[in-house]
């Protein structure tokens, strides 16, 4: 057993952990500190994959941005909120976690002893600069795409989120 | 990349994306610096004329020869011209809607309204035309975002929140499974360019890696499956239908649906056609695949004709119309014969005209009456009889009546399911029990309009934009009807989308 399997099977369990958790807890800002754990436990799987850019970034928007952006909803709305159980049916839950665990053994039956090959070895060599060269040439397309639609999600966040009281008081 | 080498693509074949670009864009800058009393509807002309220079750019693409840009990323090939057309006509009737849409709150983000339609187009047309993972679900999810808003600008209306709620919760998980395929996919084959995966996978003989290679296949049509409305991803169709403004309804369930299966032709028959599986003979992923698809097919038709049966609400009628509908063109997938792609295009030319028809007398009739419930089409021959007779054309050709277009198209696809060699009856007999059972739904409606006493007399008002769209969907569904050969005839120079792989 190598370090290398030690930490994947720690961090995995941490990222596992993380989500079970988050959607047992009942207070929110419980959840948003159980989603933190499995973003930063996925950045740790990307630096085992030998993607330290994708790690960093990781842990920049998603431990930081988005669940900073996840505490001043909740601040700024009613953060007192108890979550509800839900009430589905006994049938309801037994079928969906049949359903769930088929999902689970159709991939392991999938996944176990499968055999790739040899492995890559040069995975690592200044990975950031790949990605920055595949982006601005190769990806020229998509990546404009994606700058409409950021665009586009920012007009909707600002239409949709919008106070419209303040306009009657006018 | 150097600039001398990027210049040296050929961008003129990107035109009618850039023109779609530069309007929204103008559009976006017009409607802040408009005075805030400004009568936006004008915006929405303008829209309308971008969307129509863009279709004539692409008829005068339609003779350049099939050609990439930038490895694949943008392709232009028959298949893309084709449903280009498709989608861009769609989107101009959808316009005109949108323009006379006057909902009783009112709409407060009209120019924001107008736009959106136009950066959801953006992303159907890349759809169409990309040889590229990465630009085909880039194209999907600005499809997605766009709409996502669209359904929630009635902001006032408790519907069309829950409408865009529970659209986006539903969209966010489809995405994320039909990513969690796509990295399968990728991660068997490490490219994410369609031809070299073709290639990658045509090589595949590993057993463990063809099992993969399956549930990659499954997990992605189930993820796609959301943007066609049909089962297991149907669900969220009845509510947000209902709640959208029905400009947005009639764009989801026409111009959204045909980009969820323009990728699906693309995605499938690139990728898995070429790989082989083992066991069945003619030892085609795609084709092990088929009874699948044909089930989901199966279940598309039943489930949306006989939940039709019981809505009084006629859009959520509508929906359920919708989810059948796709049924009947999956029906056309799971065959697979060579006439498939030629076939699903005329369908969705009948489709387009007959539902936007529908959606605009449907439109007019719900602004006026606040409602959508059926009752208030009662009588509409007493008040407008024009609105009633091409209602009446519309409702015959979904529920696929010779002599419109709707009938030629289903006939194409049924025709289809028995050209394969084993034929598929059973898919051919459920096709047509379930047209049977729609016939009770549509021909209600039918009577509502023609023979029942109406309890509302004022007679009703159609406005420009509607009556456009009206006359034009009309008259598209009695031609297509009587002179299919129209169709056919404009498909023939694209030769059965050979050249698909090329």
């Amino acid at each position: 057993m190598s370090g290398e399997y030690l930490a994947f099977l720690g961090l995995a369990l941490v990222a596992i952990a993380g989500g079970v958790m988050m959607l047992n807890l009942t207070k929110v800002v419980h959840m948003v500190v159980a989603l933190v754990f499995t973003f930063v436990s996925i950045a740790g799987l990307y630096v085992l994959l030998s993607a330290e850019f994708v790690a960093a970034v990781q842990v920049l928007i998603y431990s930081g941005a988005i669940t900073i952006i996840m505490l001043f909803g909740i601040m700024l709305t009613r953060h007192q909120d108890e979550e509800e159980t839900t009430t589905g049916g006994f049938w309801r839950k037994a079928l969906t976690a049949l359903a769930v665990f088929a999902f689970g053994i159709a991939v392991y039956i999938g996944i176990y002893r499968l055999d790739f090959g040899e492995q890559a070895t040069h995975l690592h060599e200044k990975n950031t600069e790949q990605i920055g060269v595949a982006l601005y040439s190769k990806y020229i397309i998509p990546f404009e795409i994606t700058s409409v639609i950021l665009l586009v999600a920012l007009v909707g966040a600002i239409v949709l989120a919008k106070k419209e009281d303040e306009e009657a008081q006018k | 990349m150097k600039w001398e080498t990027l210049v040296q693509y050929k961008w003129g074949m990107m035109t009618p994306e850039f023109i779609i670009l530069g309007v929204a864009t103008i559009l976006s800058l017009i409607d802040l610096f408009m005075p805030r009393g400004k009568d936006r509807r004008l915006l929405a002309w303008f829209a309308f004329v971008g969307v129509a220079i863009a279709f004539v750019s692409v008829i005068g693409l339609l003779p350049a020869k099939t050609a990439s840009i930038l490895y694949d990323t943008f392709r232009l090939d028959a298949f893309a011209k084709a449903f280009k057309l498709l989608l861009l006509a769609g989107a101009a009737l959808v316009l005109l809607l949108a323009l006379d849409y006057k909902p009783k709150e009112g709409i407060k983000y009209r120019g924001e309204f107008y736009y959106l339609f136009l950066t959801a187009l953006l992303g159907a047309m890349m759809m169409t035309s990309s040889g590229d993972l990465i630009t085909l679900f880039v194209g999907l999810e600005l499809l997605s975002v766009s709409s996502y808003i669209l359904a929630g600008l009635r902001k006032t209306y408790r519907l069309s929140n829950e409408s865009a709620m529970k659209y986006v919760i539903n969209g966010g998980i489809s995405t994320a499974m039909t990513l969690f395929g796509m990295s399968y996919v990728f991660g068997l084959t490490g490219s994410t360019n369609l031809k070299k995966i073709a290639v990658q996978l045509s090589t595949l003989t590993d057993g463990g890696q063809q099992y993969l290679l399956a549930l990659a296949f499954l997990i992605l049509f189930v993820g796609l499956s959301f943007k066609l409305a049909s089962v297991p991803f149907h669900m969220w169709a009845p509510d947000v239908y209902q709640g959208a403004p029905t400009p947005v309804t009639a764009f989801l369930s026409v111009v959204s649906k045909t980009a969820g299966f323009v990728i699906v032709l693309r995605l499938f028959i690139t990728i898995f056609a070429a790989a082989p599986s083992h066991g069945k003979d003619p030892s085609s992923m795609l084709l092990s695949m088929q009874d699948y698809i044909a089930f989901l097919a199966g279940a598309t038709m039943i489930i949306g004709n006989t939940i039709a049966l019981k809505q009084r609400n006629v859009k959520r009628l509508f929906a359920y119309s919708s989810i059948a509908h796709a049924g009947y063109v999956l029906v056309g997938f799971a065959a697979m014969s060579w006439v498939m792609v030629d076939s699903i295009w005329f369908y969705f030319v009948a489709y387009l005209l007959m539902n936007l028809g529908a959606f605009a007398i449907l439109q007019v009739i719900s602004d006026q009456s606040g409602s959508e419930d059926i009752s208030h089409f009662a009588g509409l021959y007493k008040r407008n009889p024009f609105m009633a007779m091409t209602m009446g054309i519309f409702l015959l050709s979904l529920a696929g009546i010779p002599g419109t277009a709707g009938f030629i198209g289903k006939v194409n696809i049924f025709l289809g399911a028995f050209m394969t060699e084993p034929a598929h009856y059973v898919l051919a007999a459920i096709m047509i029990a379930t047209t049977v059972v729609s016939y009770v739904y549509y021909f209600g409606l039918f009577t509502q309009i023609f023979f029942r006493a109406t309890a509302e007399h004022e007679p009703i008002k159609l406005p420009l934009g509607v009556t456009i769209v009206v006359i034009v969907c009309a008259v598209g569904t009695i031609l297509f009807g009587i002179i299919p050969s129209l169709a056919y005839n404009f498909l023939d120079q694209f030769q059965h989308f050979g050249d698909f792989l090329q």
